[in-house]
């Protein structure tokens, strides 16, 4: 929690619980163990609201109103409930409809049958050669992770509507990757494939973007991205030494380990 | 540009300025005006004036030919008008290239061509001003008499093919620019925005809301740099009230914006305009350059210290921009996809200032609102949702055209009256109001008065304004297959319920339509309607399934017809 932040009561099914204000109520029902199912949502990222799994009930002077939980903030006596038989209809239909879009995955099979939905009445989605496997709910976790966090939008949505798909632009193995795998990291429905071939990195999904390795010397270990690995070690100031620079993470902590260097910083060699 | 191009420093100026245009509309010689719209243009208007072109060169006749907007009788066009000083204006209709000869003939013996004269106008109340045109040619019938026009009223069209949109001057002679002029040099900001207030007037994109207190919100939202934007990304199939407020009064809608951007205390004008209208972009961009070369537009206009200019942004053709986040991110060049409200875009719009966004009529209402005064605006109109509307009323009618009423005429009115009833003869069964995800309201409803409470009531919805009507042939369980069809390819797909429910609804419709229907289907059609409606992110989605629930409601016998043959 932020230092200073105000501190204010909500109320969640009944029961109080002390709040930031202004979190995400979707975070304060988390933190508190209360189950609101959610597939859109990262702490790091700015709200969504897109997947609609959270939407609760707020109720405001006896009146109720429909709101996702992840876009809601907590204020001084905001009431929300979160399974009411309304909500759970829903969120069953919602579920269904998961399950047409991406019926090969299995996180939204589990997550489904906690609410007895076990089966569709609609079409399955079904695309031959899927880069995302069936699996992708367009979320857009990966597309924001790698344009807000990473800087890459190597990604991005194209086309709209039910057409809508997650790929590089023109489907062409894209310069823009990292390599970085942040991607497939957030995917709540573990859509994104990678493969680690030799000195190479397949972004499966991603048009069979390659990406080149480094190669760790002492182990002889592939262990990151080169370019990536470049750009983030010119990054720390003062930098590491230039004998630890090509390491891989293990071999760089033995290395440390044994002494061989009085310090790990550059600055601290120069000038210590 | 035509006209003294003498920037205006002083009212007086612009009272100067209005008694040299009064001589563009009233030239002291025979003046032929083609109504050139888009609609217009579409049967053959420019064919029409290049022939009247050809004539009164070639004849070397003292004949003012100019293009004027569109005076809202679709089926009538092409329309031209003739006036001749000291008689009134007379409005010929069904005008082809062939009439031309005619045309000018009659009009260099100071009469009209009799047979394609639809009615005359003695004189015309633009609201801001009047123009008397004259009397005489007895036998064709006054404007008034006409059942279609008749029973308009004429606030947001009052000028609308009357004068030259492409000229400054003819706006500025009907009493054009005097509001924003008598606001900025004698009204304080916060008494624009109560007048306003009193007015009552709700914004025209759909919602109804309250316009002066989102003006009121936006002035006083915290941020020293703050946008005004108008929408005019009109989208809804069937629907070009915004296409021709604009092609036919380009100048209307900026002094509105002006005002705006005057009390809410900006200098940042944007019109957030769909790509699909190039004339009235073309027109826009024109009547922009020549306010600001009259120096009404840019930097301290009239030594005010009130500064303002006004950009174009074009959309690429996306319904979904018409919602306002959308809008915003398309502005900044990103896709135009909703985020969930709020912050609404009072408070962070686009590039995260507050924006005031406005539809285009509603900019349109205020001029008159300042030059007549709230309590002539709240005159017009029912309690509570004053002054007038403007409809597209197309489809399947006998009048096709641009209606503008007071808010609170009864859909019979606008169908059975100005509209004519059904093309052909035909019974009326329905209209779907609002667009795309307004409703089907049956022909037994039409005394529904037209407002933004009743059209709810009935599962529709006001929209922007477009009335599509059905007759008796019309297959309604069709209708709601072709509007979910539009929705679903104009979802921008952020969100699972409008993304796939309405692909599913669609899937469903279509087999029912192919008589592979059961009653299961329709159960199901319901409950993820339903769904659609209390669980999408923006507006798109929680209207788009209105088709769908009026026509199982109104007409749940055509459904259940198709299901029967089907087994």
């Amino acid at each position: 929690m932020t230092e200073g932040a105000r501190m204010v009561t909500v109320t969640i099914n009944k029961s109080q619980y002390r709040a930031e204000e202004g979190e995400t109520m979707l975070s304060v029902a988390m933190r508190n163990g209360i189950d609101i199912p959610h597939l859109c949502y990262e702490e790091v990222l700015d709200p969504y609201g897109a997947c609609r799994l959270c939407m609760v009930d707020h109720v405001t002077c006896g009146k109720r109103t429909m709101m996702t939980a992840c876009t809601m903030r907590a204020k001084e006596g905001l009431e929300i409930m979160t399974d009411t038989p309304e909500i759970v209809k829903y969120r069953s239909t919602l579920f269904e409809l998961y399950l047409s879009q991406a019926p090969k995955s299995d996180v939204i099979k589990e997550m489904a049958a906690r609410y007895g939905v076990t089966k569709t009445r609609f079409l399955k989605k079904i695309v031959h050669d899927d880069p995302l496997g069936g699996k992708c709910i367009l979320c857009g976790l990966c597309v924001r992770v790698c344009d807000e966090i990473m800087g890459g939008s190597a990604i991005g949505f194209i086309n709209r509507g039910p057409s809508t798909v997650v790929n590089t632009p023109f489907f062409d193995e894209n310069p823009a990757c990292l390599g970085c795998g942040t991607c497939a990291k957030v995917c709540p429905t573990h859509a994104i494939e990678i493969e680690d071939l030799g000195d190479t990195r397949i972004m499966k999904s991603w048009s069979g973007t390659r990406i080149a390795l480094q190669l760790c010397p002492d182990c002889g270990q592939y262990f990151a991205p080169k370019e990536m690995l470049e750009e983030i070690l010119s990054l720390p100031d003062p930098g590491i030494v230039e004998e630890l620079k090509p390491l891989c993470p293990a071999c760089r902590a033995k290395v440390i380990a044994k002494g061989m260097f009085k310090a790990t910083f550059q600055g601290s060699v120069h000038h210590g | 540009m035509a006209g003294s191009a003498m920037p205006i420093q002083t009212p007086g100026d612009l009272v100067k300025a209005r008694e040299s245009g009064l001589l563009k509309l009233k030239p002291g010689r025979p003046r032929i005006a083609v109504g050139l719209s888009t609609c217009g243009i579409a049967v053959g208007g420019e064919r029409l004036i290049e022939r009247l072109k050809e004539i009164i060169t070639a004849g070397g006749h003292d004949i003012d030919l100019v293009r004027v907007g569109c005076i809202g009788f679709c089926k009538e066009e092409p329309i031209v008008n003739i006036t001749i000083p000291g008689r009134p204006l007379v409005i010929l209709h069904r005008v082809s290239p062939d009439d031309a000869e005619a045309i000018v003939k009659s009009v260099l013996n100071g009469s009209v061509l009799e047979e394609k004269a639809l009615c005359k106008v003695s004189s015309w109340d633009h609201i801001t001003g009047s123009v008397i045109y004259g009397t005489g040619f007895d036998t064709i019938p006054d404007y008034h008499d006409i059942t279609f026009f008749g029973r308009q009223t004429k606030v947001i069209l009052r000028d609308a093919g009357f004068i030259n949109p492409e000229d400054i001057d003819e706006y500025i002679a009907v009493g054009g620019y005097q509001a924003f002029v008598s606001a900025i040099t004698s009204r304080s900001p916060d008494e624009v925005i109560d007048i306003v207030k009193q007015s009552d007037l709700r914004g025209r994109g759909g919602a109804g809301f309250p316009a002066g207190l989102k003006w009121e919100i936006t002035r006083k939202a915290k941020g020293h740099l703050k946008y005004i934007v108008c929408n005019a990304d009109e989208g809804d199939p069937g629907a070009y009230m915004n296409r021709n407020e604009m092609e036919s009064d380009p100048h209307m809608l900026i002094e509105g914006l002006l005002i705006g951007a005057y009390a809410i205390g900006t200098p940042d004008a944007l019109i957030y305009i769909r790509a699909e209208y190039p004339l009235a972009i073309e027109r826009l961009k024109k009547a922009i350059g020549q306010a600001r070369e009259y120096g009404l537009v840019g930097e301290n206009i009239l030594g005010t210290g009130f500064s303002c200019d006004i950009q174009l942004a074009t959309g690429a053709g996306a319904f979904v921009c018409g919602e306002s986040t959308a809008l915003a991110a398309s502005i900044e060049g990103k896709t135009g996809r909703p985020r969930p409200r709020p912050p609404r875009l009072t408070d962070s719009g686009v590039w995260g200032r507050p924006t005031d966004l406005n539809n285009v009529e509603t900019f349109c209402n205020v001029p008159v609102i300042l030059a007549r005064g709230a309590e002539w605006y709240r005159g017009i109109g029912a309690k509570g949702n004053t002054g007038t509307k403007v409809f597209s009323l197309v489809g399947k009618v006998e009048n096709v055209g641009m209606v503008e009423v007071p808010l609170g005429t009864t859909l019979r009115t606008i169908v059975s009256e100005i509209g004519d009833g059904g093309a052909g003869g035909k019974a009326v069964k329905a209209v779907q109001t609002g667009g795309p995800s307004g409703g089907c309201i049956p022909a037994r409803l039409f005394d529904t008065p037209v407002d933004f409470e009743h059209l709810n009531e009935a599962g529709s919805m006001m929209g922007s304004g477009g009335i599509v009507v059905m007759d008796e042939d019309t297959d309604m369980v069709d209708i709601a297959r072709y509007f979910i069809n539009f929705a679903t390819s104009e979802s921008c797909g952020k969100c699972v319920p409008c993304r796939e429910g309405l692909k599913h609804t669609l899937l469903i419709l279509n087999k029912i339509v192919a008589g592979k229907g059961s009653s299961a289907d329709l159960a199901m059609l319901e409950s993820l309607s339903d769904t659609i409606q209390m669980t999408s992110l923006c507006g798109l989605g929680q209207t788009a399934p209105n088709p769908v629930l009026t026509t199982l409601k109104y007409f749940r016998e055509e459904y259940e017809a198709l299901i029967k043959e089907g087994t």
